[in-house]
């Protein structure tokens, strides 16, 4: 039952954002199912791959596709993703986490308002 | 542009760290994109980013398939729902939702990097004791 509210709500978020069903899972698997992080990563992110189709799918269908935008950024997106598993290995992770938390802060309050 | 923007949250995912989302704020944000046309842009970036991961996962063979499960069938009903409901919210409506999610977020965050602060603290004054 708790796996089922949590992936509905996962997938609201998915949704309605178009990101952040990971924000919702990898915590959700780590504290209420008890596996431990690399697992939780994992199956978070195949878990979101249906979620992002079925998401996409309604935004291709009003028209909120822009394939310029969208192929330029993935493309980009592996290159930095390959780069940032091999920084992985050699970076402090705490002050990147602050840092990210402090840009957060601030683009989410120039959004509100 | 949209290349560097989707360096940097190329590099922000793989640290883990919602790169998602760093990639719709910098298209909404420095590029004035619609938030919906940023949004699906995002979901277009994570097929091919995700795909890559989950191969050398399910190689690893660290993805959890049971529970996968029904995380995938209600998280399906669950997108159906919230993608709609996106679509027929205006977009300052919804940018401004997508910022209250962000501090959310935030403060989760911050209570993450607190715990560890403390845990790591506690640990490392054991093994000073301890010598």
């Amino acid at each position: 039952m708790k796996n089922k509210i949590i992936g509905f709500l996962a997938g609201i978020i998915c949704g309605l954002f178009g990101a952040g069903g990971g924000m919702i899972l990898v915590p959700a698997f780590s504290m209420i199912d008890k596996i431990d992080e690399k697992e939780a990563r994992a199956t978070s992110i195949f878990c979101i791959l249906p979620l992002v189709i079925v998401s996409f799918i309604a935004y291709f269908k009003n028209q909120y596709i822009d394939w310029n935008i969208g192929i330029k950024s993935a493309i980009g997106g592996i290159v930095g993703g390959i780069i940032g598993s091999i920084l992985l290995k050699k970076l402090n992770n705490q002050i990147l986490n602050i840092l990210f938390v402090i840009f957060l802060i601030y683009v989410s309050i120039r959004m509100v308002i | 542009m949209e290349i560097i923007f989707g360096f940097i949250s190329g590099i922000v995912s793989a640290l883990g760290m919602g790169g998602g989302t760093i990639l719709i704020l910098l298209l909404t944000l420095f590029m004035g994109i619609e938030q919906h046309v940023s949004q699906a842009t995002n979901l277009i970036f994570f097929i091919p980013t995700s795909i890559t991961a989950i191969i050398m996962n399910i190689r690893n063979k660290k993805i959890n398939w049971k529970l996968s499960k029904s995380i995938i069938i209600y998280g399906c009903l669950g997108a159906v729902i919230g993608s709609i409901i996106a679509t027929r919210l205006e977009t300052t409506i919804l940018k401004k939702i997508f910022g209250i999610f962000l501090l959310i977020i935030s403060f989760f965050q911050i209570y993450e990097i607190y715990t560890s602060y403390t845990k790591n603290k506690k640990t490392n004054n054991k093994d000073i004791k301890n010598k």
